[in-house]
């Protein structure tokens, strides 16, 4: 339960940040939708979890926060990247596509023993 | 980085509430179930089937807020806040208890905050000079006695060519002295401690003149202009602002000396010294190499290590002794760090105050634990109702904890309050001679120290009945009444323990006190030869530059005292170069005639030069012969008198009234014994009399032109000092004088003594006070515990005296086990003080049967209230509670 969770945590603050680069600003709401839908609904995921990833990240700085409307008019708070967002997406997006080659090889090369 | 931005927001968040932010966290939910709401609909689901599917994707919302709230503050410390709150209401909803808690650990942490405060200001902090670990006291070893004294000029040049180990070494002597300053009929002379320095002196405390220049080796060779530089004080004293001192000239000795600077604030090195001196003014140094005139500092090189340096001293020490036998015998070289050497008098004292304080802190806190216990065990419902609606046991022992700690800042509060005073108090009592006491104050290191040892004590006193909590058991605690609820017989041992623990530490506490109480008494009934009572004393010095100047200035005396003696209430007057405690001269003496070779391992005498009636003046008994008259004057044949120490050591089975003595005081004379007086402890109370010469003062009138002036009254010493004032104003107004009282001057000779005696003395009163509350705090819960007993006895007939008894019997068994403990750790523990008793050993037995009486006493005093109630138990009452 705890590790996965921790994976979980990890990877869900790296796509939230991936999601508000690529959309721009978007309340949480949209940024849940997007996540499932980009998953091609692998995944899903709930508030409980979203929310709590998204003050962390704000308290880090890496977000910023503030009411607007949405497309249809209704009242809605919109997340966004900050500058320091950026760079610790940039940051986290090498780091995972590293470590991910790196475990792929180990899977190949495993493959390729047996 | 990042993490410590959002810990500080969640830190902000905690201190502000964040009530806001949890509105705002309830509209974005909504927000969000509508837009959810709408994309249902836009789906084309149902509008009852959208909104079910939106709030049933949406979750928890409760959850995740609780979620969402702990990530947005800190929840331990709002548990902390919350325990803080509570702690504080309940403790106020106790005054009586709560002020009483704090009171006790106020004293202790009080006393202690004071006592680390002195500590760090005399022992602790580095001097305030560069590389002050670095600065050496460097002095003769006599190797005999282990005694650290004065070194002779030929020995220090030897030392100082000799060694490597050294930066810097330099050769000084200090003496308090008439220093005047102005000129003409302005000029007023005062005793100043004055330091006459040749080279490097400045240079080993890295220091130089916040105002002016330092000496110039022409001003510093022999026959040289000469100059001074004077202390910060003194600049201020004399001419208002240490700029106006440049240029103006203190007079010392005659010689008019320009001052040339101004050393910073706070450096008086030696002694409180005001004026620094060029020594080549004096003349030659004093060539011979057993006149041990000086001192020495020095300051070791940075690669080199004390014990070196020592190691390279000793071997020059043997090798000037192999060298000189005649002056060098016996003598080696000693080096101490200048801390240690400043402080060597008071590091005990301090250390053994510092371990008391410590002891009086270790009894509080036994104290509030026993408080604590009492009350933890009465609200052994409270906490078991706590407990039943959910609260974990570690979250019950923090909020006990919690308690504890806020009941200790509390009193680290109210005790920096204590310290404050106790602070001043201490450096009001204490000797003058402590150094860098009146450094001692409340600063951030001391506030530090009470917050630190607050902290500590609450762990030691609150643990325990933060831990009683987790035996309690839940289930009967829940059923039976509050009186009998929890209170187990493990409490009651452990409460009976910490008053046990209580007395014992007391003892230890009062046994020291009594035996150093015991040494003071000691120390003041001491004979000291002479009888102080009624002595008004001037201490005077008569310019003079030569033999002649010397003869005619000592005239200032003879006519002084025949105007003194005249004058209504005197009873007697007199002159003399010591009193008791102030010798300042002293060498070797030899009789009938003078050998040609001189062993200077031979006998030595205080020397001592007086005019006619100083004996009697002081009360110092003749015993043969006769007393010096103003017929011995410096035509007529020299004449000595010796005390009966010098007589018994020298002349065992004859008279030696009309033998010949010598001793090189100013000549080498022979003095015939014309009379044999008391032996008086030159030393002070605590050492043995030692040989002395006494020599009428006209036939030495340079020795004699330095004299306290002695006067024995019937008057009040203030109407007899006006008269001595006066009258030396008229003789001879560039006389300078110092008026004190014989007493005064004998009570300075055991400062020391008192002051550790007072001090210990008021911390073993506040160990009794607080055994005495932590006995009456026991023995009435005691009483309380056994009234049900105590009623069915009376029931069946017991008489209230054999309740009296009862109760008594208990306390005495733990005032006596207490006891028992405290005399084996005062027997460990009084040894430390060996070194400052006088006239009693540490295991003197009227002193432990005193410390049995006292502690007894207190028990037996603090155990009678309960038992008064405990004899008023009205048996029916104590029956139907059961």
């Amino acid at each position: 339960m705890g590790e996965k969770t921790d994976v979980w945590q990890g990877t869900l603050a790296l796509m939230v940040l991936k999601t508000l680069e690529m959309l721009g600003p978007l309340h949480g709401y949209g940024i849940a939708r997007r996540i499932e839908m980009t998953s091609g609904d692998l995944l899903s995921v709930n508030y409980g979890t979203l929310y709590p990833a998204l003050l962390k990240l704000e308290q880090e700085g890496y977000i910023d926060s503030e009411w607007g409307v949405s497309d249809n008019n209704r009242k809605a708070k919109f997340y966004k990247l900050t500058r320091a967002g950026r760079k610790q997406l940039a940051r986290e997006a090498r780091e995972w596509s590293q470590a991910t080659a790196i475990l792929a090889r180990f899977l190949v090369a495993g493959e390729e023993r047996s | 980085m990042r993490g410590m931005r959002a810990w500080f927001l969640r830190l902000r968040n905690f201190f502000s509430g964040a009530r806001g932010a949890e509105q705002d966290f309830a509209a974005e939910m909504q927000s969000n179930l509508q837009l959810h709401i709408e994309e249902n609909l836009r789906r084309g689901m149902g509008a009852e089937e959208a909104r079910r599917n939106a709030l049933m994707r949406l979750g928890g919302v409760a959850q995740t807020e609780e979620i969402v709230r702990d990530r947005r503050s800190l929840p331990w410390m709002e548990s902390f806040a919350q325990d803080f709150r509570f702690a504080v209401r309940m403790l106020l909803k106790n005054p009586g208890f709560t002020v009483t808690a704090v009171f006790i650990l106020a004293l202790g942490i009080g006393a202690n905050a004071a006592m680390f405060s002195v500590v760090r200001a005399v022992l602790l902090r580095p001097l305030a000079y560069s590389q002050p670990d670095r600065i050496v006291r460097v002095a003769t070893l006599w190797k005999n006695s282990g005694h650290m004294g004065s070194v002779s000029a030929p020995d220090f040049h030897d030392w100082h060519d000799q060694s490597s180990a050294f930066e810097h070494m330099a050769i000084y002597r200090n003496d308090e002295i008439p220093v005047s300053v102005g000129a003409g009929a302005n000029a007023t002379a005062e005793f100043s401690m004055a330091t006459a320095i040749s080279f490097d002196f400045f240079e080993c405390f890295g220091i130089t003149p916040a105002v002016g220049r330092e000496f110039t080796s022409d001003e510093l060779k022999v026959g040289g202009a000469g100059a001074a530089i004077i202390s910060y004080g003194f600049a201020v004293r004399n001419f208002g602002e240490p700029q106006l001192a440049l240029g103006k000239a203190v007079v010392v000795d005659g010689k008019s000396l320009d001052i040339v600077g101004v050393m910073p604030p706070g450096f008086a090195f030696p002694e409180k010294t005001d004026v620094w001196l060029t020594a080549g003014i004096f003349g030659e140094e004093t060539p011979s190499r057993s006149a041990h005139n000086y001192r020495v500092i020095g300051k070791l090189k940075d690669s080199v290590q004390l014990a070196e340096a020592q190691t390279q001293m000793t071997a020059i020490g043997a090798r000037l002794e192999a060298q000189y036998p005649d002056s060098n015998k016996t003598k080696s070289v000693a080096v101490t760090r200048l801390r240690d050497f400043l402080v060597s008098d008071y590091r005990l004292t301090l250390l053994v105050m510092l371990a008391a304080v410590g002891l009086v802190l270790l009894i509080a806190c036994a104290n509030l634990a026993n408080m604590l216990l009492a009350r933890a065990v009465g609200r052994t419902r409270e906490i078991a109702i706590r407990a039943a609606i959910g609260a974990g046991r570690g979250r019950i022992v923090r909020q006990l904890v919690t308690e504890s700690v806020v009941l200790a800042l509390g009193a680290a509060l109210v005790g920096v309050a204590v310290a404050y005073w106790g602070v001043k108090t201490m450096v009001a009592l204490a000797p003058q001679d402590v150094p860098r006491l009146s450094e001692a104050g409340i600063d951030g290191g001391v506030l530090l120290f009470a917050l630190a040892i607050s902290l500590l004590a609450s762990l030691v006193f609150g643990l325990a009945p933060a831990l009683q909590v987790l035996r309690v058991d839940l289930n009967s605690a829940l059923k039976q009444s509050v009186r009998r609820a929890g209170g187990g017989t493990l409490a009651d041992r452990l409460r009976q323990g910490l008053v046990v623990a209580e007395i014992a530490l007391s003892v230890i506490l009062v046994a020291g006190a009594g035996l150093l109480i015991k040494s003071l008494l000691a120390l003041q009934n001491v004979q000291l030869g002479i009888t102080s009572e009624r002595i008004v004393m001037a201490e005077t010095s008569v310019p003079s530059v030569d033999l002649d100047s010397a003869k005619r200035g000592i005239r200032f005396y003879t006519q002084l005292l025949s105007e003194l003696r005249a004058v209504a209430g005197v009873r007697n007057a007199a002159a003399t170069t010591m009193i008791p405690g102030y010798t300042s001269s002293n060498g070797i003496y030899f009789v009938d005639h003078l050998p040609t070779n001189f062993d200077i391992t031979g006998p030595n005498a205080i020397f001592t030069v007086m005019t006619p009636g100083a004996f009697a003046t002081m009360g110092i008994p003749l015993h043969a012969g006769r007393d010096f008259t103003d017929a011995d004057g410096y035509d007529a044949p020299f004449t000595a008198v010796i005390n009966q120490a010098l007589a018994r050591r020298t002349f065992p089975n004859e008279d030696p009234i009309g033998h010949v003595i010598f001793c090189g005081l100013d000549s080498m004379n022979p003095m015939k014994i014309v009379g044999v007086v008391g032996n008086v402890r030159q030393d002070g109370p605590a050492s043995e009399p030692e040989a002395e010469i006494y020599m009428p003062y006209l036939q030495h009138p340079q020795p004699a032109t330095n004299m306290r002036v002695i006067v024995r009254t019937d008057a009040e010493p203030g109407v007899i000092t006006a008269a001595m004032r006066e009258k030396m104003r008229v003789i001879s107004p560039d006389v300078p004088a110092k008026f004190s009282t014989m007493e005064q001057a004998m009570s300075e000779n055991i400062a020391a003594p008192r002051f550790r005696t007072l001090l210990l003395g008021i911390f073993a009163g506040l160990a009794v006070c607080l055994a005495l509350a932590g006995v009456y705090g026991v023995m009435s819960y005691v009483v309380g515990q056994r009234a049900n007993e105590i009623g069915l006895r009376m029931a069946l007939g017991a008489s209230p005296g054999e309740i009296l008894r009862l109760v008594l019997r208990q306390a005495l068994m733990l005032a006596g086990l207490g006891i028992v403990i405290g005399f084996a750790g005062a027997a460990a523990v009084t040894r430390l003080l060996a070194s400052m008793l006088f006239g009693v050993k540490p295991g003197d037995p009227a002193t432990y049967a005193a410390v049995i009486g006292i502690v007894l006493a207190a028990a037996l005093l603090a155990s009678y209230i309960p038992a008064r109630r405990a004899m008023r138990v009205d048996p029916m009452v104590a029956l139907r509670y059961e």
